[in-house]
């Protein structure tokens, strides 16, 4: 029949690459938080030992791993789960929707709101993560883009925003 | 709150909706464990691009997917045969409906075969004959519907289908597929949703499920409807479309009403949009049942009217003014379309000779319970436009 075909799905690079970069930074970035500011250590205080979270993009990827060694310390574990044991992976369903948090049209609370993220893990861990994202980014992002990422856009000191921002930064453009 | 003795309702449906939903395509698809589906679609959607977008939302999936744009208006059994060939032949593993009427009709009957045996369909053909759990099957809305793709129902040539496993297991609207649509389009699937809503929402079997659905679409059609009409409203046709699905699950669990046989019945023999029959017939059946034992007409005023009006309107009141709401509302939507729409079905193009057979027809195919007497009184004052009880003496706004 002619109006039959087969098609294959194509790729979106662009996007992908894109969304790599930025799980890249936000993942050195927590890194480089849970060193800096207290809310951020704290959050990942109250996480068990050897606790590994990923946040990724369904069906194939990117991906950003982070985790908590047994000295408490946290650390960017790269962009591939491999066999890792992952106690949280919170996957964004679609490189569309990861496009939508990652520019800071949707903040991660609403594109949860939206069944935007499948989250498979402990509830109290996700939200834990979902507030350092939120740290992260106020971290990272000038106000005006951070207040459409994030839930409340916090009332911080000018010592802890700008200082810890340098900070962040530097840290996460060097890694450690 | 109406709260029957016993009630049944049941609804797998899943709805994704708004905002890039297209994209969620893959994943859902792999949630009902689907890996390479068929879109079945007609051509002029296929030259609207829309295709296109539904494949764009598959990119980095890795998915191959079977395209079928050639679903003609009357699909046959023969078609349905080939296509099932090419299912098989490719692999496929799940259905993804991309458009309205034909195109759902002919998906859910060719998921019936690919289901089963192809000689299945004709055995099957009848009220809940399919006993098994059908394919994956996905419905994407556009903009023109006859409100029975998220139903229980679908028909192909002859053959008439009724199961709940023919209720897709996932309906996608996305606001680019719902494409801006001639006036006569819109009005009559929002006609069909409201339709089918005020009578699963009034009539005697309803329940607080159908309730929820059918309140909640009617809403979306009343505030809606004008507004899409007049400008397009990108986010007023998003709304209609869920409405539309909505009232496809309302429908689906609930027994079908005067207005749904009447109008379906008109629009079959004047070749009319049944939509708009039905838009037209319903005020006029409504007041016909104003009083009729275990209907509920006063609760309709809420939905369609909100708050504020239902508060400040007497109990017996209330049924009245409800339709006299949609009395105006088919004025209004007369006016923003400058007589397009029509009011009566003499406007319509039906001649007073046709009215008999239209209820003839309605009364003798054996579905329904109405009498022929009936029938006749609602089609001839819906004809003539004469409200049947003196409707109209009551200001909706005052």
């Amino acid at each position: 029949m002619d109006d039959f075909k087969e098609i294959t799905s194509g790729n979106k690079p662009f996007k992908r690459a894109y969304v790599a970069i930025m799980l890249w930074f936000v993942g050195r970035a927590i890194q480089a938080a849970a060193r800096v500011d207290k809310n951020v250590k704290g959050e990942f205080k109250k996480l068990p030992e050897g606790f590994t979270f990923c946040l990724g993009v369904l069906p194939k990827g990117p991906y950003m791993i982070v985790g908590k060694n047994e000295k408490g310390r946290v650390k960017y574990l790269g962009w591939e789960p491999g066999g890792r044991r992952i106690d949280l992976d919170m996957k964004i369903k679609s490189i569309e929707a990861a496009i939508l948090m990652f520019t800071f049209q949707e903040s991660t609370a609403i594109a949860t709101a939206r069944d935007r993220m499948i989250v498979d893990g402990e509830v109290p861990h996700a939200c834990a993560i979902v507030r350092v994202l939120d740290i992260g980014e106020v971290y990272l992002l000038p106000k005006f883009i951070a207040r459409q990422a994030v839930k409340r856009y916090p009332a911080w000191s000018f010592g802890r925003k700008y200082i810890g921002r340098v900070r962040i930064y530097f840290r996460s453009i060097l890694g450690y | 709150m109406f709260f029957p003795d016993n009630y049944e309702f049941y609804c797998p449906v899943k709805i994704n909706s708004g905002n890039r939903a297209l994209e969620h395509l893959p994943v859902e698809l792999d949630a009902l464990n689907a890996r390479k589906p068929l879109i079945i679609t007609d051509r002029e959607i296929a030259k609207k691009g829309l295709i296109k977008k539904i494949a764009g939302a598959f990119k980095d999936s890795g998915i191959t997917m079977g395209i079928f744009d050639g679903t003609p208006l009357v699909p046959d059994l023969k078609l349905v045969r080939r296509l099932m060939n090419n299912y098989r032949d490719t692999g496929c593993d799940s259905i993804i409906a991309v458009g309205g009427g034909a195109v759902v009709d002919m998906a859910k009957a060719l998921n019936v075969v690919v289901s089963g045996r192809p000689e299945d369909l004709k055995e099957v053909a009848g009220e809940d004959l399919i006993k098994n759990p059908l394919r994956p099957f996905v419905f994407v809305p556009t903009a023109s519907w006859t409100g029975f793709e998220t139903s229980r129902f679908a028909t192909l040539g002859e053959l008439s289908f009724s199961s709940h496993f023919l209720m897709p297991d996932l309906v996608v609207i996305d606001p680019r597929m719902i494409t801006s649509e001639k006036a006569n389009t819109v009005v009559s699937t929002a006609m069909i949703a409201l339709a089918h809503c005020a009578e699963a929402y009034t009539c005697p079997a309803k329940n607080p499920m159908t309730d929820t659905y059918a309140y909640a679409a009617m809403q979306f059609v009343t505030e809606n409807l004008a507004n899409v009409i007049k400008s397009g409203d990108k986010k007023g046709r998003l709304a209609l479309a869920n409405a539309a699905t909505m009232a496809g699950i309302a429908f689906s669990n609930s027994p079908r009403g005067m207005v749904h046989e009447l109008g379906w019945t008109a629009g079959d023999i004047s070749g009319l949009p049944h939509g708009i029959c039905m838009g037209i017939l319903l005020p006029y059946i409504l007041e016909y049942n104003i009083n009729s034992e275990g209907h509920h007409m006063s609760d309709l005023l809420l939905p369609i009217v909100g708050p504020e009006v239902y508060a400040g309107t007497a109990e017996n009141l209330k049924a009245r003014r409800a339709i006299n709401f949609i009395y105006d509302m088919q004025h209004d939507v007369h006016d923003i379309t400058r007589g397009g729409i029509p009011l009566t079905l003499k406007d319509a193009g039906i001649s007073k000779d046709a009215l008999q057979c239209i209820a003839g027809a309605t009364v003798g195919d054996g579905h329904t319970g109405f009498n022929l007497d009936d029938c006749m009184v609602i089609l001839e004052h819906a004809w003539e436009g004469k409200p049947v009880k003196g409707g109209l003496q009551l200001p909706v706004h005052s």
